[in-house]
């Protein structure tokens, strides 16, 4: 299974989220999951909301001192109801 | 976070408010007011950084994600403000029926210069990612991007100042100061205002309900077993230190802060302060705007001229907001150095602190000024400030997503 990553580290605020809302848009429909690096934590809460909108989940695990990895699986049982 | 990591972060927090306290005696032995300035900015600072209060995501967020976590805080941070601000206003002056205006409230001409200050104010903190204070918390905690803003802003300041005097003649001399009491009299004032607080509170939650599901922040603050009362105290100072605070208990918290500070002297605000310093830069280059017509006479934010002097109370309030994120940010773990890979966002933090930075000139204040301390002013040109700040969000946000 091949695997999406985007590094949005550095970026300003809001474009970790529209970055990621942007690369989960173009997600090819055999791919289940994307792999975002962030060290913005506002990130942390408005990401998994535009995810969760888009029929994805998200999980985050702290990387380094404030990086996190957010992986972004899509919510197959979701998609097919 | 390891405990190890926690345990570094408490020893460089703990250093970086040593130096806060060194800093505050030295103050003190300079004049009381500005050791009571530098103590509410490290308050304002570290309420700011551990709530992430961004009063640009505030406004932003409701058109961009249809989601209100920000607004709501600072709904209820005006809302206590406006009962304090109401209160203490109240016995400044008693009668309303003779025309007298409390004497430090944020009641400021209301005019074209109000709303287009809020407008360009609102597109400017959207494009740079931060209004003035937002920029400041941020530069505690190392956004190299907000630095830049914070430029932009001082020379925006600046360029306003060159323009100020044919406002003052065209616009801001004969523009009437509304406040609400000498209307509807105080308790008739207050009431509004909170109706209307409450009005805008429906509208965004309304918005949010039809944006769809907003998922809850990560559960960190869930509480672990405690088993003694060393666990018990460990846990609590981790909830204030080192994980991010709810955004309500902190504009409530933002909100007593900025009455306690109107009781003491005058309401929050700060740009004027920042014009200060981009003034007196200019004045040693040469380049001063010269005299700036009827600044004396009004209250908040308005520009200063440059005074000559190094030290001010203001000096004090705004290094002290960033000194308090910076403290916060460390002691969470959450201080890192930030550089953006794309040249775009530089430009547009620098471009958006300039514009920014010219509408707090001729509106006479921030999201903060003309806005957060103007409405518990009850004060209609807050008001406005607040609904073309609004509309200035709107338009950065379809700015922003057109650039990658």
């Amino acid at each position: 299974m091949t695997h999406t990553k985007l590094d949005v580290r550095g970026e300003i605020c809001p474009y970790p989220m529209m970055r990621t809302v942007s690369a989960l848009k173009k997600l090819p429909g055999d791919e289940t999951t994307l792999e975002v690096i962030t060290d913005h934590p506002p990130a942390l809460e408005t990401i998994p909301t535009q995810a969760a909108r888009l029929g994805f989940r998200t999980d985050i695990e702290e990387t380094a001192t404030s990086e996190w990895r957010l992986t972004i699986t899509r919510n197959e049982a979701e998609a097919e109801g | 976070m390891t405990d190890e990591d926690t345990g570094m972060n408490a020893v460089l927090a703990l250093t970086a408010w040593a130096v806060a306290a060194v800093v505050y005696v030295a103050a003190r032995a300079l004049d009381t007011e500005f050791s009571m300035f530098w103590v509410f900015g490290l308050a304002f600072g570290f309420v700011l950084q551990r709530a992430r209060f961004c009063f640009a995501s505030a406004f932003r967020d409701i058109f961009l994600l249809g989601h209100a976590r920000n607004m709501k805080g600072l709904l209820l941070g005006l809302a206590v403000g406006s009962v304090g601000f109401g209160l203490v206003m109240s016995r400044q002056v008693p009668l309303t029926g003779l025309g007298i205006y409390p004497p430090s409230a944020n009641v400021l001409p209301l005019g074209i210069h109000t709303g287009l200050g809020g407008l360009l104010f609102g597109v400017g903190m959207v494009l740079a990612g931060g209004c003035v204070s937002g920029s400041l918390y941020r530069m505690g905690e190392g956004y190299v991007a907000s630095w830049v803003a914070f430029a932009g802003v001082m020379g925006g300041l600046l360029v306003s100042a060159y323009t100020w005097n044919w406002w003052w003649e065209a616009h801001i001399a004969t523009a009437p100061r509304v406040w609400l009491p000498h209307w509807i009299g105080h308790p008739g004032a207050l009431v509004v205002t909170l109706l209307a607080l409450a009005a805008v509170y429906v509208w965004v939650v309304s918005i949010e309900h039809r944006a769809g599901v907003v998922v809850p922040p990560p559960a960190s603050g869930a509480r672990p077993e405690t088993e003694s009362v060393v666990d018990d105290l460990r846990s609590t100072l981790r909830r204030v230190f080192v994980q991010g605070w709810p955004v309500l208990p902190a504009g409530a918290l933002l909100g007593a802060l900025n009455v306690l500070l109107f009781t003491a002297r005058e309401p929050w605000g700060f740009t004027g302060e920042v014009s200060r310093w981009s003034i007196g830069m200019a004045s040693i280059v040469g380049a001063a705007p010269g005299p700036l017509a009827g600044v004396e006479s009004l209250p908040g934010c308005v520009l200063v001229p440059s005074d000559g002097l190094f030290f001010n109370h203001m000096l004090f309030l705004v290094l002290g907001m960033f000194f308090g994120s910076f403290a916060a940010a460390v002691g969470a773990g959450e201080f890192k150095v930030r550089l953006p890979k794309r040249p775009v966002r530089y430009a547009q933090s620098l471009g958006g602190g300039v514009i920014m930075g010219y509408g707090a000139g001729i509106g006479m204040g921030c999201t903060i000024g003309a806005f957060f301390s103007a409405i518990p002013s009850l004060a209609v040109n807050g008001w406005v400030f607040g609904g073309f700040l609004a509309i200035g969000a709107w338009i950065g946000t379809l700015i922003i997503q057109r650039i990658a």
